[in-house]
C-alpha cells in the first residue's frame, strides 16, 4: 500500500525500526475519512486514537467561557495527528480536534501502540523521540506566543510555513497567533517578508 | 435504514454526539440572560430546552447503562433496524438541509420549568454527553439488537437499544437546530431594544 511507504519514511525519519518492529506496526492501521467540520475528539474525552493524514486539514483548538477560541495546532498531510497530550498521557483532552477540510487519515488506537511499546524497547525509544520533537516545537511556540509582536508571529509563521496560508482559512491562523483577524488581514496586506 | 457494520453505526453515533458537546461548549459563553430569555411567549429559552433534553436522558441513560454493563447476547457484526425505531428516528432527526418541519408537542413531565440554573443545566448536559460517548464505547461489546429498552411514555413499547441510541441523539440534534433558532431569534430581540433605546 503506497500510504504505508510514506508512513515508513516518515516513522524511519524520527529513528529506524527494524523490519519485525516496522511489520507490526504497519499492521495496527485502519484508513478512515471524515467530512469537513467532523469533531474527532470533544474536550472532556480521552484521546485513544493516533492519526496519520493522508488528506486534508485539522485542527486542535480550546473554547473557554469569555475569551476568544484558541487554535493549538493545526495538522496536514503528511503528519500524525490526533490530540498529543490526552494520547500520551490517557486522561481527559481538554481540546477539541475538528477536520477543517474532508480529511483521509491512517488510524490506530492507544491500546495498540501501547502493546508494541511493551513489546519493543526500540518502538518504545520511537515513541519518546517523537513525544520529544513535538515538546520541542510546543515550547518554541510558547516562546512565540508570550514575547513576540503580533508582526514577528506573522513573520516567524510564514517564514516556517508558508504554505499554511493557502490551505487555512484566515480566521484560523489569526487565531493560532492570538491576534485579531482584521490584524491578520492588515499584516497580510503589508508585511513584506 | 439500511443493514450497516455495528462499528460504523457506534462511530457516527459518536461522532454526532462529539459535535453536539462542540455547541454545548459555545453555550458557555454566551451571555447568561440570553441562555434565559424566550424568543415569544410560551417558546422555550435555551436553557428551557437542553433541561427538556437532561430529562430524558435521566430516563434513557441508567437503562442503556444497565444494558452494555450485562452483556446478554454477542454482537452483530451488521446492524439493522427495527420498524418502529426506524420510523421514530426518522421522524425526530433534523431534514438533511438542516430544517425541523414537523412540530411535536412535549409530554407533560418532559416540559421544563422556567426557573433555571444556566451552569447546573449545562454542566449536567455535558455530563450526560459524556457518559453517552462512554455507553457508545460500551456497546461495542453487546448485542444491540436483541437488548431492548422500553421508550420513556410506554413501558409496553420497547426499541432496540441500537435504535434507543439513534432516537435519542436524533432528538439531541433536532433540539440544537431549535437552540440555534432561538439563540437567533433572542439576539434579534436584545438589538432591537437596543436600537429603540437610541444605543
Amino acid at each position: 500500500m503506497e500510504d504505508l511507504k510514506v508512513l515508513y519514511d516518515f516513522v524511519n525519519r524520527v529513528h529506524p525500526l527494524k523490519d519485525e518492529e516496522w511489520n507490526e506496526f504497519a499492521a495496527i492501521w485502519v484508513p478512515v475519512s471524515y467530512k469537513r467540520k467532523a469533531v474527532l475528539t470533544a474536550a472532556g474525552e480521552t484521546e485513544r486514537h493516533l492519526y496519520f493524514v493522508l488528506e486534508g486539514v485539522q485542527r486542535a483548538f480550546y473554547v473557554g467561557s469569555n475569551h476568544p477560541e484558541a487554535t493549538i495546532v493545526f495538522t496536514y498531510p503528511y503528519s500524525f495527528s490526533g490530540v498529543a497530550d490526552s494520547f500520551l498521557t490517557q486522561q481527559a483532552s481538554k481540546f477539541f480536534l475538528e477536520t477543517i477540510t474532508a480529511s483521509k487519515m491512517l488510524r490506530t488506537t492507544y491500546h495498540q501502540v501501547q502493546q508494541l511499546m511493551d513489546k519493543y524497547h526500540n518502538f518504545e525509544r520511537w515513541v519518546r523521540l517523537s513525544a520529544s520533537y513535538s515538546l520541542k516545537g510546543a515550547l518554541e511556540r510558547q516562546v512565540e506566543l508570550s514575547s513576540f509582536s503580533a508582526e514577528e508571529k506573522f513573520k516567524t509563521l510564514l517564514t516556517r510555513s508558508p504554505h499554511v496560508l493557502q490551505i487555512i482559512p484566515h480566521k484560523y491562523l489569526a487565531s493560532y497567533l492570538g491576534i485579531d483577524p482584521s490584524t491578520f488581514s492588515k499584516l497580510l496586506a503589508t508585511v513584506r517578508l | 435504514m439500511k443493514k450497516i457494520k455495528t462499528t460504523d453505526l457506534l462511530e457516527t453515533l459518536k461522532a454526532d454526539s462529539r459535535q453536539i458537546i462542540l455547541q454545548t461548549n459555545y453555550l458557555f459563553r454566551e451571555d447568561p440572560e440570553t441562555l434565559q430569555k424566550q424568543p415569544e411567549e410560551g417558546k422555550w429559552s435555551v436553557a428551557q430546552v437542553i433541561e427538556h433534553l437532561n430529562s430524558y436522558g435521566r430516563y434513557y441513560l441508567p437503562l442503556i447503562e444497565v444494558s452494555v454493563s450485562a452483556p446478554k447476547f454477542p454482537p452483530n457484526e451488521f446492524y439493522k433496524a427495527g420498524w418502529l425505531g426506524d420510523y421514530f428516528t426518522n421522524t425526530m432527526k433534523p431534514k438533511n438541509n438542516g430544517q425541523i418541519t414537523n412540530k411535536m408537542q412535549a409530554p407533560k413531565n418532559h416540559r421544563p420549568s422556567r426557573d433555571l440554573n444556566n451552569d447546573v443545566v449545562l454542566k449536567e448536559f455535558l455530563r450526560q454527553e459524556h457518559l453517552l460517548l462512554d455507553l457508545l464505547d460500551r456497546a461495542e461489546k453487546v448485542n444491540l439488537e436483541k437488548n431492548r429498552i422500553p421508550i420513556s411514555i410506554s413501558r409496553f413499547i420497547k426499541l432496540q437499544l441500537g435504535d434507543t441510541f439513534r432516537f435519542l441523539i436524533a432528538h439531541h440534534q433536532r433540539h440544537f437546530v431549535q437552540v440555534n433558532n432561538t439563540l437567533k431569534g433572542v439576539k434579534q430581540i436584545q438589538s432591537d431594544a437596543l436600537r429603540l433605546h437610541g444605543v
